[in-house]
């Protein structure tokens, strides 16, 4: 772990409510590179909104955020963006054959330079056991844990140097969840902020928070 | 022109006919005649009304009156458009008026300086009801092009959300849902134009024949018209979704809200 370095991910003192519903209060946390750390805590605790905080989805109404020393504002955003990629519990990740939904982000003017990265899909593809005839379905006919594994390979292919992963797993059988976390923890480089509640998870990350009504009530 | 004229008491015999329909409905009990009473009574007054009111408008053929007719028409049709999508009238009513004024004025002076080579632009006879064709259809367009556009936004957001996580531009998230809402709102004027001349004579032309023109020349009138009409939606519908999404998205490309009435 680089401690010594820009941390990849700096929140200071986040407040976010929702009318009278506080979600953050007075919510810090740095994550330095190639850090693994695990968000775990009840439905409603605030672990999306977290996330949503730092996508730019949602705005704490206070509180700051850096993604690798880059303060996030309207002008910001659409950068750090491009440090980050996103799987959620349940990716949308649009319409077609499933080999077109995951080319269709190297088609981004961002993404272009990575399209030679297409060239390891199949190599992904069974690392993480997913047969390579799904690739020519229609997304909308793999079941959960194909769509997660799915996203999951679009988001490593996408090369980003921090991973947000929302319940990523949740719906993966044994095996799957074994492979994607035996991956993710030789990837030295990369930092992840993982939100789970799979124990194949704890084991491989560095840190583990407990969010409570919006405050970390434990971590270690 | 030889047109026979309809008296009132002719016209008013032709209410008969609706005793067909009327007895159909009374027969099967279809919930419509009250509706159907309603329409009817509401067409006859407003198509009169307008009839007494462009006889007016017609007779004094004052350029700046008729300016002012199509401006009015112009308003009364974004005003339609908002109530159509449930938006704030705020923040919409300025860039949908720039639409359908630009949809209507560019294919409007096509038709008339170009096609007709009219030597006065602003003739009663010709600016008000082509104007009026025009604008009719680029309010139907418009309504369809944005509710597709904002309501498949809206059902979707998640998926929009992706792709700006994905490193998007917000051109580049957006662009499947302005594909989706400009082949919503182009493709039934589209449908229905390769269907003229099998199918239907459409209005504009029949009017013309029925005005004792000579049908060919009716024909060249309503070829014209439908380049204007299709063109004049397509500038409309384009226009009014890049124009209405600069208002509706914060600096961060998240969908204000605060922009629908519910």
């Amino acid at each position: 772990m680089k401690y010594d370095t820009v941390p990849d991910i700096e929140m200071n003192s986040l407040f976010l409510s929702f009318g009278s519903k506080k979600v953050l209060d007075n919510f810090s946390l740095r994550v330095y590179p190639g850090m693994k750390v695990l968000i775990r805590g009840r439905s409603g605790a605030g672990k999306t909104s977290l996330f949503n905080c730092l996508l730019g989805f949602v705005r704490p109404q206070r509180g700051e955020i850096f993604i690798k020393g880059k303060k996030l504002s309207p002008s910001s955003i659409w950068e750090i963006r491009q440090k980050l990629a996103f799987v959620a519990q349940e990716p949308d990740l649009g319409t077609g054959k499933v080999r077109e939904v995951i080319e269709r982000p190297f088609s981004y003017k961002a993404n272009r330079y990575l399209s030679g990265n297409l060239g390891k899909l199949q190599e992904m593809w069974d690392l993480f056991l997913l047969d390579t005839t799904l690739l020519e379905k229609d997304i909308r006919s793999l079941s959960g844990g194909e769509k997660q594994r799915a996203a999951i390979v679009l988001a490593l292919l996408l090369d980003r140097p921090v991973l947000l992963l929302d319940e990523a797993s949740s719906a993966l059988d044994r095996d799957s969840k074994q492979a994607v976390s035996d991956y993710l923890r030789k990837c030295e480089d990369r930092t992840i902020l993982a939100i789970s509640h799979d124990e194949e998870w704890a084991s491989c990350c560095d840190s583990k928070i407990d969010l409570l009504e919006g405050k970390a009530v434990s971590g270690k | 022109m030889n047109i026979i004229d309809i008296s009132p008491m002719s016209l008013a015999m032709g209410y008969i006919l609706l005793l067909v329909p009327s007895g159909f409905m009374l027969w099967y009990r279809v919930p419509l005649i009250g509706r159907t009473a309603i329409s009817i009574f509401r067409m006859t007054v407003q198509l009169l009304f307008v009839g007494f009111y462009l006889q007016f408008i017609f007779h004094l053929d004052n350029p700046f009156i008729n300016i002012a007719w199509v401006l009015l028409m112009l308003a009364v049709a974004d005003l339609s458009i908002i109530k159509g999508i449930g938006v704030r009238k705020g923040r919409f009513m300025m860039p949908l008026l720039l639409s359908l004024f630009s949809g209507t004025a560019i294919p409007l002076l096509v038709f008339l300086w170009l096609m007709l080579q009219m030597p006065g632009v602003m003739d009663a006879q010709y600016v008000i009801p082509v104007s009026g064709m025009i604008l009719g259809n680029c309010l139907r367009t418009d309504i369809i092009g944005l509710r597709s556009f904002y309501g498949s936004l809206r059902k979707t957001e998640r998926e929009y959300l992706n792709r700006l996580a994905q490193g998007a531009t917000m051109e580049e998230a957006l662009k499947p849902y302005k594909q989706e809402a400009f082949e919503n709102a182009l493709s039934p004027f589209i449908a229905s134009m390769a269907t003229y001349g099998l199918v239907t004579l459409p209005g504009m032309m029949t009017g013309v024949i029925l005005g004792g023109v000579d049908p060919f020349i009716a024909v060249k009138y309503q070829i014209a018209i439908m380049i204007a009409i299709f063109s004049g939606t397509a500038i409309t519908v384009f226009s009014a979704i890049w124009l209405t999404s600069r208002k509706s998205f914060d600096l961060y490309g998240m969908l204000d809200r605060e922009i629908f009435v519910q």
